[in-house]
């Protein structure tokens, strides 16, 4: 469904300033865009905020860049946003640059979303235009829709359409994000092909020349959920007209433990919590993770894996969750007992068979590793009270 | 296509930079050679576009005699590998016997036997490797070639006691090409450019034609990198790998050759990797001596596979068919889209082929995605890395790795291709070669190289014809050499044909080299397995199951010759080897000969005596097993039925001294996996009452709970082992583990339970049937036989659907 629309003011993205939970890559990153922006000595395509090697560069970081921000001269630091192949982003950015339209597929909380906001914020200065699909997504969320009240006093006009996203992207020459697009029935999605292949809606209700045409720059960013694949398949016809990219679980302990570590460290700030979660606390909430997620334990025992998928953005709940629970009933410390503690509603979520899984996991692993080590002891006695 | 802009520079400068490389120096050095009174061009092996510019060289400078990096002793090859009847790939094979035991008495080392140490190496030619290349160019100017690399054999370390006596080396280039990429340089350029493999940077520097760039400016870059990358190298590495001995021999070669021929420096050129033009001329050390001994030389065909780094060759090209489309493209004068066209193409014809459902619409996106791709990575027309995520971004709709399996084995065939390559007829074939050919005609087999096709045979060895075939292949097969695959030849104790035999014959590239590589074992197929069989069981001298397995390949090849000697052998092994696996797999081997010996005359009375030792010692070392690690306990169990196999199918063999023996080990076992397994196979032999079992594993019920957990390991031993027990024992089995799962509490039950279900997941579906007959009688929930009398009855039916879910439930309660 539509998030925003251009018409609405109040529905403006926050600025820097503003007070709001959350605030859209755009803004949140302003500066870093602003930096690469000064930088770019590149040719961008139609309609782009930055170059292709300029957006590459904000998603995968790794620049100090001195800027001019605000009348004064400010050193940039560049921060790194995805984790994983780089091969990954150079063929995202390459394939919004083509006639493709891009979908992102994975499994949940691997980053596919938060990768296609960042590269809307990047190209486009805009990541709000987003269509979340759902079950209850109709043709009108994608294509238009009318002020029924309106049109009953006034016939069809243009001031009556109200445009969705997509025109919204259509016209302004920027990125649709979709989010979730398996998750809309067949018929709806396929309301996109005639878009992505004429690049053009038509409004056939208005008299004249009643067809808004996509300004160069437009181009849709979907993602996909692999564990929603064969529910709404996108037809051939959709199909052939999405370059697929799939974003794989990071496959490396370090950088699972450094993605966690770092975006933990950003929730906590938006969430203004004292809390620091210490770098032995997040070795052991991604050991469990992987042992749990892989079937095997760093000793080469086999363990069951359960049905839910363990991702990194799920390791990251646990340690918010056990961040705010030292915060306001602990002593601010994040512990092994918080993780153990919050770890069930992370891994039990499908199937309640899962809860065997886990509490096997506890008592083989956790409990040796106890034996020897306070960190493990501690999250097993936790984990088990949970459990229980 | 011609390109005018480069960002490689960028990246160059950065790595020096991060590595703190004097640059001057490093162009000093440059300068140093490439104003060298003698013409020195550096290569890469396989590289089309350094292949490309020697040639313009070569025929622009005309020299007089060109020194080249190949093996010297491979000489005499040139005239054939330039002769219009060869066509690429093919490889120069060399290999060297080691007769006077000169490399091992080097380091004064005892070998094993007094088989001689052979040593192996193969030098690969495409029609665009630069080597091949600057013969081809020398043959139109008229200049003499001189191969001037180091043989092989001299630069070997001498062998370590225990290496395998055949060795089989990488062409030297490679090592040359692992120094470069180990070294600081190419190290600190990866990180700056952000190339993920040798082959991505490699391409990018020097693989992409830019017309700005003339022959001295591509030799200049080109010996500029080496230069940096050799002066960031171990000195300790060029050392030991042979480079060092290799560039003496080199320099060596070079003035001696200037000064007989008469020649000034500037009438010659040295063609040479790019490592080498940078060697130490004031290093004045001798080159090594070349040791003596049999050396065997010669050129045969090869085929894309074996060089792509698919076929295991590590020093290979990872796509020898892109290469070639690059070369001979550009020899047409076509540009890079072309390339770029005319692969994605096939690649899509291909993938269509096996099933994708991939359009012309494909390949334009493709190729625009590849062009995008190179774009934003710097490079100025894509390479192969671009296309290849170009084809999996636009084509493969999931993930590559389970959905791209289909369109990744498309891309694979058309990056190597398929072409096998042919060397001229004036070239003699190996006797070993020819023997094979010959043999192949006489026993009517000639259409296995015809054609690559897939072939059946259905041979019957009690047809004389028939039973050559089968030893020819066998004998093949021992050699290593891969013509097919057999189906029913022996197997089980009791199992399969005995005369019959099923092949699948192919043809493959791999054949001939392979001949090639054992002809020092012998000039016929005969001969070379006899003598490869013979060290083999000379390696196997105390191991009784590998010698049992030698003797029943000397039966398949027909070598009656070494059956007799392999007799003698197996006994001793049989009498010096105490592994309780070992000896058992022996039997299985000695049992299957005893079928062959009714038709092909082996002396029964001494396969019996054999047999009956063998059965002696495996039962004797039985005990051996009591406290085997975990990791064994796998073999140990096969083996251990194997031998019980042995002692109720075979008649004359003692089944007292087994049974003795496996009680000796159960008494003498605290690990619970193998007393389960030893009490469980005296109970399938009907030497422990099945009550007594389930007693010992009742037992674990009173026992504390450090001892309860390993119940499930008990069991686990015991089902491993058990067959009928299972069934003969259901109902005190059934109770024991009620008893005991009833006593375990919570914790020490999950503990248990991994093992517990690994026990289980042991039984046939008949065996959980008798289980859960049990299960139901011992709760309570019928009587077995009422149920099969009410089964014709409403009522009846839907008690029996009443039970079956109490019963499924309490399994479940089990976790069963």
């Amino acid at each position: 469904m539509a998030k925003r629309t251009t018409k609405s003011d109040t529905s403006a993205p926050p600025t820097n300033g503003d007070a709001v939970l959350r605030r859209p890559a755009e803004v949140d990153y302003a500066d870093q865009l602003e930096a690469l922006r000064q930088h770019d000595a590149e040719t961008a395509p139609p309609s782009w905020r930055l170059s292709p090697r300029a957006v590459l560069t904000y998603v995968l970081g790794g620049k100090t860049l001195s800027a001019e921000l605000n009348g004064a001269q400010t050193d940039v630091e560049i921060t790194r946003k995805f984790y994983g192949d780089d091969a990954i982003v150079e063929r995202a950015i390459v394939t919004l640059a083509s006639e493709r339209a891009l979908l992102l597929v994975g499994e949940p909380g691997t980053g596919k979303s938060w990768l296609s906001e960042h590269l809307a914020a990047a190209i486009s200065g805009d990541s709000t235009l987003t269509i979340q699909g759902t079950a209850g997504t109709t043709e009108d969320h994608i294509r238009y829709a009318w002020n029924i009240a309106r049109v009953i006093a006034e016939g069809p006009t243009p001031d009556n359409l109200i445009p969705s996203p997509t025109m919204t992207a259509m016209k302004t020459g920027t990125l649709l994000r979709f989010e979730e697009i398996t998750r809309c029935v067949p018929d709806v999605q396929d309301a996109l092909v005639s878009i992505l292949s004429d690049k053009a809606i038509s409004v056939p209700e208005l008299p004249g020349a009643n067809t808004v045409f996509a300004r160069p720059g437009f181009n849709v960013i979907a993602t996909a959920n692999s564990r929603d694949q064969g529910v709404n398949d996108l037809s051939a016809a959709l199909k052939r007209r999405f370059n697929y990219i799939h974003i794989p679980i990071v496959a490396d302990k370090q950088t699972e433990i450094e993605i966690v570590q770092r975006r933990s460290a950003e929730l906590l700030k938006r969430y203004a919590l004292p809390t620091k979660i210490d770098k032995p606390i997040i070795d052991l909430l991604a050991t469990v993770f992987r042992e749990i997620r892989d079937g095997r334990t760093a000793e080469g025992v086999s363990i069951r894996s359960p049905g839910t998928t363990l991702s990194t953005a799920e390791a990251i709940g646990v340690a918010l969750d056990a961040a705010l629970h030292a915060n306001y009933f602990g002593n601010g410390a994040v512990t092994p007992a918080d993780i153990g503690r919050h770890l069930v509603g992370s891994v039990v979520k499908e199937d309640l068979a899962d809860l065997a899984i886990l509490k096997e996991y506890v008592t083989l692993v956790a409990r040796k590793r106890g034996a020897s080590d306070k960190a493990w002891q501690a999250f097993h006695d936790s984990a088990m009270v949970a459990l229980s | 296509m011609p390109h005018t802009a480069s960002d490689t520079d960028t990246p160059l400068r950065d790595a020096a930079d991060r590595i703190d490389l004097d640059v001057e120096a490093i162009a000093a050095c440059v300068d140093a050679v490439l104003s060298d009174g003698l013409y020195w061009f550096p290569v890469r092996h396989h590289s089309p576009m350094v292949a490309r510019v020697v040639q313009r060289v070569i025929s622009q400078r005309r020299p007089r005699v060109i020194f080249l990096e190949a093996p010297s002793e491979a000489q005499h090859l040139v005239e054939h590998i330039v002769d219009s009847r060869t066509r690429p790939p093919i490889a120069i094979y060399s290999s060297f016997r080691d007769d006077h035991h000169a490399l091992r008495s080097a380091a004064n080392l005892s070998g094993h036997g007094d088989e001689p140490a052979r040593y192996a190496t193969w030098y690969p030619l495409l029609s665009y490797s630069p080597e091949y290349v600057t013969m081809i160019s020398a043959k139109q100017v008229g200049a003499e070639v001189v191969f001037m690399d180091l043989p092989h054999w001299a630069e070997m370390a001498p062998a370590r006691d225990g290496d395998e006596a055949d060795r089989v080396r990488e062409p030297s280039p490679h090592d040359v090409e692992q120094l470069m990429f180990e070294s600081g340089f190419y190290r600190a350029l990866a990180d700056a450019a952000g190339y993920r493999t040798w082959d991505e940077a490699w391409d990018t520097l020097f693989e992409i034609d830019r017309p700005e760039r003339d022959f001295e400016a591509f030799r200049r870059e080109l010996a500029t990198f080496c230069a940096a990358a050799r002066a960031t190298s171990s000195p300790q590495r060029i050392a030991d790998d042979g480079t060092l001995a290799r560039e003496r021999h080199m320099r060596r070669v070079i003035r001696d050759t200037l000064a007989a021929r008469n020649i000034e420096p500037a009438d010659a050129m040295v063609v040479c990797g790019g490592f080498h033009l940078f060697m130490d001329h004031a290093d004045d050390a001798d080159p090594p001596v070349v040791p003596a001994g049999t050396v065997s030389v010669t050129a045969v065909p090869y085929s894309f596979f074996r060089v792509s780094e698919l076929s295991g060759y590590a020093s290979g090209n990872r796509a020898p068919s892109w290469y070639q489309t690059c070369y001979d493209l550009d020899e047409r004068g076509a540009t890079d889209a072309d390339v770029l066209a005319e692969h994605v193409v096939a690649t899509l014809k291909a993938a269509r082929k096996l099933g994708e459902a991939v359009s012309p619409a494909d390949a334009i996106a493709v190729t625009q995605h590849a062009r995008l791709l190179a774009n934003l990575r710097g490079r100025v027309a894509p390479i192969l890395d671009d296309v290849h995520d170009a084809l999996i971004t636009c084509c493969c709709k999931g993930n590559p790795d389970t959905d791209g399996h289909t369109l990744r084995k498309a891309i694979d065939a058309i990056d190597i291709g398929t072409r096998v390559g042919k060397v001229t007829d004036r070239l003699g074939r190996l006797p070993l070669v020819a023997d094979f050919y010959e043999r192949l005609d006489a026993l009517g087999l000639g259409e296995v190289v015809e054609r690559e096709q897939l072939i059946k045979l259905d041979l019957d060895k009690r047809d004389e014809l028939d039973a050559q075939r089968s030893a020819f292949l066998h004998r093949l097969l021992s050699l290593g050499v891969e013509i097919g695959r057999v189906f029913g030849a022996g197997g089980e104790l009791g199992q399969g044909a005995i005369f019959r035999e099923n092949w699948q014959l192919r043809w493959s590239p791999k054949l001939e080299p392979a001949l090639v590589e054992k002809s020092l074992h012998g000039d016929t197929v005969e001969r070379a397995a006899t003598t490869l069989l013979r060290e083999r069981l000379h390696r196997a001298a105390h191991d009784a199951d590998t010698s049992c397995r030698r003797l029943v390949e000397a039966i398949n090849m027909d070598l009656p010759d070494i059956v007799w000697h392999a007799e003698t052998t197996v006994g001793e092994a049989i009498d010096t080897d105490g592994r309780f696996v070992s000896l058992s797999g022996a039997l299985g081997s000695l049992l299957l000969l005893e079928r062959y010996a009714t038709y092909r005359a082996l002396r029964r009375e001494r396969l019996t005596e054999l047999i009956e030792r063998c059965y002696d010692r495996a039962c004797f070392a039985v005990p051996e097993i009591a406290a085997s690690p975990d990791d064994q306990w796998n073999d140990v169990v096969a083996a251990l039925l194997a031998l019980a196999e042995a002692t109720m199918q075979r008649d004359g063999l003692d089944r007292d001294v087994f049974v003795t023996y496996v009680r000796q080990a159960a008494a003498l076992s605290t690990v619970p996996f193998l007393r389960g397994a030893l009490l469980g196979m005296l109970t399938e032999v009907r030497q422990l009452d099945p009550q007594a079992l389930a007693d010992e594993l009742a037992s674990y019920a009173q026992a504390p709970p450090e001892q309860m957990i390993v119940a499930g390991d008990f069991l686990n031993g015991v089902m491993a082992v058990s067959r009928t027990a299972i069934l003969l024992g259901a109902e005190s089995l059934v109770r024991a583990v009620d008893e005991l799962l009833s006593a375990a509490a919570w914790e020490p039950f999950l503990t248990m339970l991994p093992r517990l279900r690994a026990a289980f997941d042991r039984l046939h579906d008949r065996q959980r049937d008798a289980l859960a007959g049990h299960v139901a009688r011992l709760y309570g929930l019928a009587e077995h036989e009422s149920l099969t009398q009410i089964e014709t009855s409403v009522s009846a039916a839907a008690m029996i659907a009443d039970i079956d879910r109490r019963v499924a439930e309490i399994m479940k309660e089990w976790e069963l």
